[in-house]
């Protein structure tokens, strides 16, 4: 039997009288990278704060690694989430700190038995994974938007997280910078041996990356399977979603 | 009158200000209970506290130099045709030393405070809010309001006594400076007669109520940006909303304190 990494069951989620998400059920196994995709509003980010505690469902349940999301403290899921990462749509990078300390920030926390040198080093060789070891001392402000992307990837992946989550990787970027960070993102997942779910509506990042894909639509699930079946459908909603889909690199 | 709009467009009634108002007190009492129950759990995050007291002191130091040195200055101009109409001259130091030790420098100098420090911590924090660095800070299995909040309100309630104390000390040379411009008065003779009208125990209720002070500049502050919300226009508000709730508390919780220290002293 596959190893399950991430279960929800009849995820349902509102904000007032707005429906989100309605018994939303998905599986992700180790090592497999899903992509969520929607239409923007269609409930994917939300689905994400789900998965990893940040909004609460209104009902339904999550198990990340069999802890069941909603029957734990607020220690033990903190200690559930010392093992994921997640990159935020805007890469969500301190302001306030250096390339160096957004990216020793959680190394000192979670890791107290660390010297500095062995920090020094963690995060050095992590910037080297995003090709990005001269941006050490800048602070965020003087990043682009590719780079803050490839930086708040480093600061995701730096305690190595089993469990990746995407929030709209590749979303704002050039077609190629979006090839890059896409395969960057596929190269860590093979050479860590993550688990990944990725919200985005870029095709270009969804078929580099995908193992398999869902589709929310009207707050359910309209499609699961492969990219390759999902592009290819004959329902014209998804026809017409991934005809605007014009560049390929 | 014609009443703001809410942000839906819909027109805000004095019912939506009662609410408001209402909703924006319950949210502080929940928010300073949290901070009480978080500031006693581990880690405690010294380093960051002496970080935000040091920018937080040299921030302000500028502004509240001026503003004791002006204060000094006019209260004693102010006081001095009159204390020589009474024939009282003689007493303008103690009465400008004890003005201002008791109540003036206190509280003028919380006011400057929250005008510069709970609009910045305000507009900081509601930034963060809005651009997901507290929740990548939460997902990141960190304690956001632990290192985030408590951090800044002990800051504020630390640093603000010790800001009074150096603003109390400005304005009493700003009054040395307008009675000499009028009439001849050794400084040795000013500083015997501030000395004698002045008792240690005037400080104590006038710079007691200086950590209640900034308690509540730093509290106010991180509640109104940890909230924050609605972009750029919700960060605007935080900040703005943060100075006049925290000048407002101060005024009110300065009437509050000074019954209770003429409760507890009544020969002051």
């Amino acid at each position: 039997m596959a190893d399950i990494i991430v279960k929800t069951e009849n995820l349902t989620k509102s904000f007032d009288e707005l429906l989100v998400l309605k018994n939303i059920s998905v599986q992700v196994e180790r090592a497999e990278n899903l992509i969520v995709f929607g239409k923007s509003g269609s409930g994917k980010s939300v689905l994400l704060k789900c998965i990893i505690g940040l909004m609460k469902p209104d009902s339904g349940n999550i198990y990340i690694n069999n802890n069941k999301i909603s029957d734990l403290s607020i220690k033990q899921l903190n200690t559930v989430r010392k093992d994921i990462g997640f990159l935020f749509q805007g890469a969500a990078l301190y302001d306030s700190m250096t390339v160096r300390e957004n990216l020793s920030f959680p190394l000192k926390r979670h890791f107290e038995e660390m010297t500095p040198k062995e920090i020094e080093d963690k995060v050095q060789y992590t910037l080297e994974l995003v090709s990005l070891e001269e941006a050490i001392d800048k602070m965020p402000s003087e990043l682009s938007g590719g780079m803050k992307k490839r930086i708040g990837l480093a600061r995701s992946i730096i305690t190595d997280p089993a469990l990746m989550l995407y929030d709209e990787p590749t979303t704002g970027l050039d077609p190629i910078t979006t090839k890059e960070i896409s395969e960057l993102i596929l190269n860590l997942q093979k050479k860590f041996n993550m688990t990944s779910i990725v919200v985005t509506h870029d095709l270009i990042c969804a078929e580099i990356i995908a193992d398999r894909a869902i589709f929310l639509r009207d707050a359910h699930v309209a499609f699961e399977g492969k990219i390759e079946e999902l592009t290819k459908s004959g329902d014209p909603f998804l026809k017409n979603f991934f005809s605007h889909e014009i560049v390929k690199v | 009158m014609n009443l703001p709009r809410h942000r839906y467009g819909r027109r805000l009634t004095y019912g939506d200000y009662l609410y408001n108002f209402f909703a924006t007190l319950t949210g502080l009492t929940v928010f300073n209970l949290e901070f009480v129950k978080q500031a006693f759990i581990p880690p405690y995050e010294i380093a960051e506290v002496k970080k935000h007291m040091t920018e937080l002191g040299v921030k302000t130091l500028g502004i509240v130099s001026i503003t004791g040195f002006i204060i000094g200055l006019v209260l004693a101009m102010q006081s001095q045709p009159v204390m020589q109409r009474f024939g009282a001259s003689d007493f303008l130091p103690g009465m400008v030393s004890l003005s201002v030790v008791r109540e003036l420098g206190p509280v003028i100098t919380a006011l400057i405070f929250a005008g510069r420090v709970s609009s910045g911590i305000g507009a900081e924090l509601g930034s963060m809010r809005v651009t997901e660095q507290i929740d990548a800070m939460e997902v990141s299995a960190i304690n956001p309001f632990n290192y985030l909040v408590v951090t800044r309100v002990i800051a504020t309630t630390m640093i603000l006594p010790i800001l009074t104390v150096y603003v109390i000390m400005i304005a009493i040379i700003g009054s040395y400076l307008a009675i000499i411009i009028v009439e001849p008065m050794s400084f040795e003779y000013f500083r015997s007669s501030v000395v004698q009208s002045v008792e240690f125990g005037d400080f104590i209720p006038g710079v007691a109520k200086t950590f209640v002070f900034g308690y509540i500049v730093g509290l106010v502050g991180s509640y109104k940006g940890f909230t924050a919300e609605g972009g750029t226009e919700g960060v605007g508000r935080a900040s703005t909303t943060s100075v006049v709730l925290a000048s407002l508390l101060i005024l009110i919780f300065d009437s509050v304190l000074v019954k209770i220290s003429l409760w507890l002293w009544p020969t002051l």
